[in-house]
């Protein structure tokens, strides 16, 4: 029998990890409670459509995938508690905030952590500028809202999402002019890889070739080793000007070209999302190929902190079929299932394979860091712009002196927009590599919320201070 | 402009091997004793193991409190507390006269504004206190005013209706505890300070010998201006520093307009209050930290926001729509009077040492009182004295 706000398994994030993790976990026998601030599961990949439409076979393979997921967590008896942020991870314990209503801890056997990640902010001049939006920002209004984006969108970005997601929104009728990827070509020897890891990848590779197709199809000019330089516009976007790059992503001098545009939608790969995993102290490590900081977790995603484990992008941005394996280990881990573990073991294998095979393809080059002129807003919850944050760089490395010289990272967004764009400008003032940068030590709550439903009564005064 | 800090580079490089003055420690007291011995003239080298401004200085709500607190009063029973509340009173006043042209003299923002400050009660028991805090204030010169019903409502419309009373003392206010001690620190250098960060003291043998992680430096004289380490790095000299540390939590919210001009803060329970000239509200009061190793050196307590929230709204109901958005850790260094400690150890003559409890108000002002004492033997106040005597001040407590 579990007490009222206490479970076995908690869940914080109801994408495709925390789905899996959440229905294996149940069929365990356990109790699991599955957060997730949205309002309904399915996380950003399978978000669910905000109008019911007339078939789910329009929205294609992917989207059946989310609905099955979301269908077995749903039925397995796990509780769901949507639209309920998780503010802060201490050990097994977190405060939960359902909208509307009072902050609340929680206590669990377990927390398993599974944010999934957030698009990589780019800050380049005009990315404030209405009409700039990013691929995720773009999806939650084309697939939940259903909200048009505008007359003449171009996509500029990289990694998979640079074909998938032009393709995507071409099917949700977006009228895309072009698509800019930073990266290059596949090579000869990018081929042989990825011919070499494709055994059981054979979707993936279709799903690249059909993209690439439906793109000639519709005439979206497709063109790789292209950058968003700026947006234009008075008030809002009117045109964006793109250039050549290097295998580093630094600009080729004399290679802009400009077109017109409404819409910007830019998507330069993701982050995972670590917030929740470095309040609870959980070790991280460095790895750009997966997005940057990632949770180190052991076989059975557990972390370091006992209690604690973390899957899915916030450990390695790999993809939602790694991260739906990845979930499943985790609740096996409970019980230690060896035997129902080996075949997700070897399906994971496989898939990161393709992914490091990939990887060269999409590997984000430095000069995505380097597109902020000195009057460019880096900052946007305190309004700071490059050259303001360079100053305070000029006194210290540290990025808690930084901050408290200028406020960057405290804001709304507690650093979500800026905080990676900030350590690449410490790492080129000092010397240090981007990996080297320390972060900024993390604070509670990892979302805003009403100071009326953190405020409880019944919390004792410590008593004030006696000598 | 020119910038207001002082560039990496030149707080690195060797040591000296000897200096005239080793002060240790790169917050607000260590900042403002070497500059304002370097302007006396003296050789200065000022040691931070981190960086400057990063502990108590540069992480506490930067509030001017000049009321006597309640913690102050409560201490009453310890016999002529009536004098010493009023010598406290005093030195923060002199403290308030200090901040008023720091601005001016330091050639730079330090975002000093004189609000005013409330002092609230809710309780009949809270609000006779008030009043005889009030008598106390007046008294020492320090003008405070109580404000009871209607009277308290037209003047603070903000705050929760049914209040019984309030102090209200024009002189607090607040300034940025992110500027003061690193303009401290640039002015120093500019003096000819040497500063040197990341440089970590092990110990301080007589002589003296100041042991650090980058080697040792000779100097004749040291001052501890470590806060909340002040008592560790005093054992290292085998002086015994009574003195503790806590951490304390601190809330900020989301921007808001204006509407909350002085800082709040209340008789009985653990409350500061006041909106930033950005619009958020920091929230604080001495709500508990946890110490930790890793990953700060105190971590946030949940229930520590949810308490002092509390509190905030009750005082505010306004503010339960706003939203927060941060919470942060800093570290208080308590001296067992409450009293700061300001001056030379009768055991060790040369060794020097300057901290405050309520060490943001007063540090600028302490700083000046030992750099005069240091460079040109005016007298500090006995009261203030590393090894004094008295009741209350063992290691023991």
């Amino acid at each position: 029998m579990t007490a009222k706000g206490s479970y076995d398994l908690l869940v914080v994030g109801a994408g495709p990890a925390g789905l899996a993790a959440a229905a294996e976990a149940a069929a365990l026998g356990v109790s699991v409670a599955v957060v997730d601030e949205r309002p309904a599961p399915g996380g950003q990949i399978y978000k669910q459509p905000g109008l019911r439409v007339a078939g789910h076979r329009a929205l294609g393979a992917d989207h059946r995938r989310g609905r099955a997921l979301v269908q077995a967590a749903e039925r397995s008896g796990a509780r769901f508690l949507l639209r309920t942020a998780c503010l802060s991870v201490r050990g097994t314990e977190a405060v939960l905030a359902p909208e509307g209503e009072r902050a609340r801890t929680v206590t669990a056997g377990r927390i398993l952590l599974a944010p999934g990640a957030h698009d990589r902010p780019v800050a380049f001049p005009g990315w404030t500028l209405p009409g700039v939006l990013t691929a995720g920002g773009a999806q939650t209004l084309v697939k939940a809202h259903r909200v048009g984006l505008g007359r003449r969108v171009v996509f500029a970005g990289s990694g998979p999402l640079a074909l998938a997601f032009p393709a995507q929104l071409r099917r949700y009728g977006v009228p895309v002019v072009a698509a800019l990827e930073a990266g290059p070509a596949p090579g000869l020897a990018d081929l042989a890889r990825l011919g070499a890891a494709a055994r059981g990848n054979g979707r993936l590779l279709l799903d690249a070739a059909r993209y690439r197709l439906e793109l000639a199809r519709a005439r979206v000019p497709f063109r790789r080793r292209r950058i968003v330089v700026r947006a234009e516009g008075r008030g809002r976007v009117e045109a964006v000007v793109h250039a050549a790059v290097d295998d580093e992503w630094r600009v080729v001098p004399g290679s802009e070209e400009r077109i017109e545009a409404d819409t910007l939608c830019v998507g330069y790969g993701l982050c995972p999302s670590v917030e929740l995993s470095r309040l609870a102290g959980c070790a991280l490590r460095y790895d750009e190929d997966l997005g940057g900081p990632v949770v180190v977790v052991d076989e059975w995603q557990r972390t370091s902190v006992p209690g604690v484990s973390a899957a899915g992008e916030a450990t390695g941005v790999e993809g939602a079929h790694v991260a739906e394996d990845e979930g499943r280990l985790a609740a096996l881990g409970l019980v230690e299932d060896e035997r129902r573990a080996a075949p997700v073991r070897r399906r994971l294998e496989r898939r990161r394979r393709f992914q490091r095979a990939l990887r060269r393809l999409h590997r984000v080059g430095a000069g995505v860091y380097e597109l902020a002129t000195p009057e460019t807003v880096v900052c946007r919850c305190e309004e700071l712009t490059r050259a303001e944050l360079e100053e305070a760089i000029e006194a210290s490395a540290d990025i808690g002196v930084v901050k408290g010289f200028t406020r960057v990272t405290m804001g709304l967004c507690q650093g979500r927009n800026c905080a990676r764009q900030l350590a690449a400008l410490v790492a080129a003032r000092h010397g240090l590599a981007l990996a080297d940068v320390p972060a900024a030590t993390p604070r509670a709550p990892v979302r805003p919320v009403p100071l009326g439903a953190v405020a409880d009564e019944t919390v004792g005064d410590p008593g004030l201070f006696v000598a | 402009m020119p910038s207001l800090r002082l560039p990496a580079e030149r707080t690195r490089g060797p040591l000296p091997a000897e200096t005239d003055v080793a002060v240790i420690g790169g917050g607000l007291a260590g900042t403002a004793v070497a500059y304002e011995l370097a302007g006396e003239g003296l050789d200065v080298l000022l040691l931070e193991r981190g960086e400057l401004n990063r502990e108590a200085s540069g992480t506490n709500a930067g509030s001017f409190h000049f009321q006597i607190a309640i913690h102050q009063l409560t201490e009453r029973d310890a016999g002529g507390s009536h004098a010493r509340l009023a010598a406290d009173v005093r030195l923060q006043l002199e403290a308030a006269r200090l901040w008023e042209t720091l601005e001016e003299e330091l050639g730079g923002p330090l975002g000093v504004h004189r609000t005013g400050g409330l002092m609230v009660a809710e309780t009949p028991e809270e609000l006779r206190l008030l009043h005889e805090k009030h008598a106390i204030e007046e008294e020492a010169g320090l003008e405070t005013h109580v404000l009871e019903g209607d009277e308290l409502r037209r003047f603070a419309p903000y705050l929760a209706d049914d209040l019984l009373g309030a102090t209200y003392c024009p002189a607090e206010g607040h300034a940025n505890p992110f500027l003061a001690a690193p303009l401290f620190a640039l002015r120093a250098a500019e003096r000819g300070a040497t500063i040197r960060t990341g440089v970590a003291v092990t110990a301080v043998e007589p002589g003296f010998v100041v042991r650090t992680g980058a080697g040792d430096v000779r100097a004749r004289r040291v001052v501890n201006a470590a806060g909340a380490w002040a008592a560790e790095l005093a054992a290292t000299s085998g002086i015994e520093l009574p003195t503790r540390s806590e951490g304390l939590h601190v809330n900020v919210t989301e921007p808001r307009r204006k509407v909350l001009e002085p800082l709040v803060q209340h008789i009985g329970r653990r409350l500061t209050l006041k909106q930033t000239d950005s619009g958020t509200f920091v929230i604080g009061g001495g709500w508990p930290a946890r110490p930790e190793r890793s990953p700060a050196r105190y971590s946030t307590i949940w229930e520590s926001a949810a308490g002092n929230a509390a509190v905030a709204v009750r005082v505010m109901p306004s503010l339960a729509g706003v939203r927060l958005v941060r919470t942060w850790t800093g570290v208080l260094a308590f001296t067992p009077d409450l009293q700061p400690v300001v001056g030379e150890a009768e055991s060790l003559p040369g060794y020097f040492t300057c901290l405050a409890t309520t060490g943001f108000t007063l540090s600028p002002m302490i700083a000046r009182m030992l750099a005069a004492h240091v460079a040109r033997g005016e007298p500090l106040p006995p009261e203030y004295a590393p090894e004094r005597k008295g009741s209350r001040w063992t290691a023991t407590t």
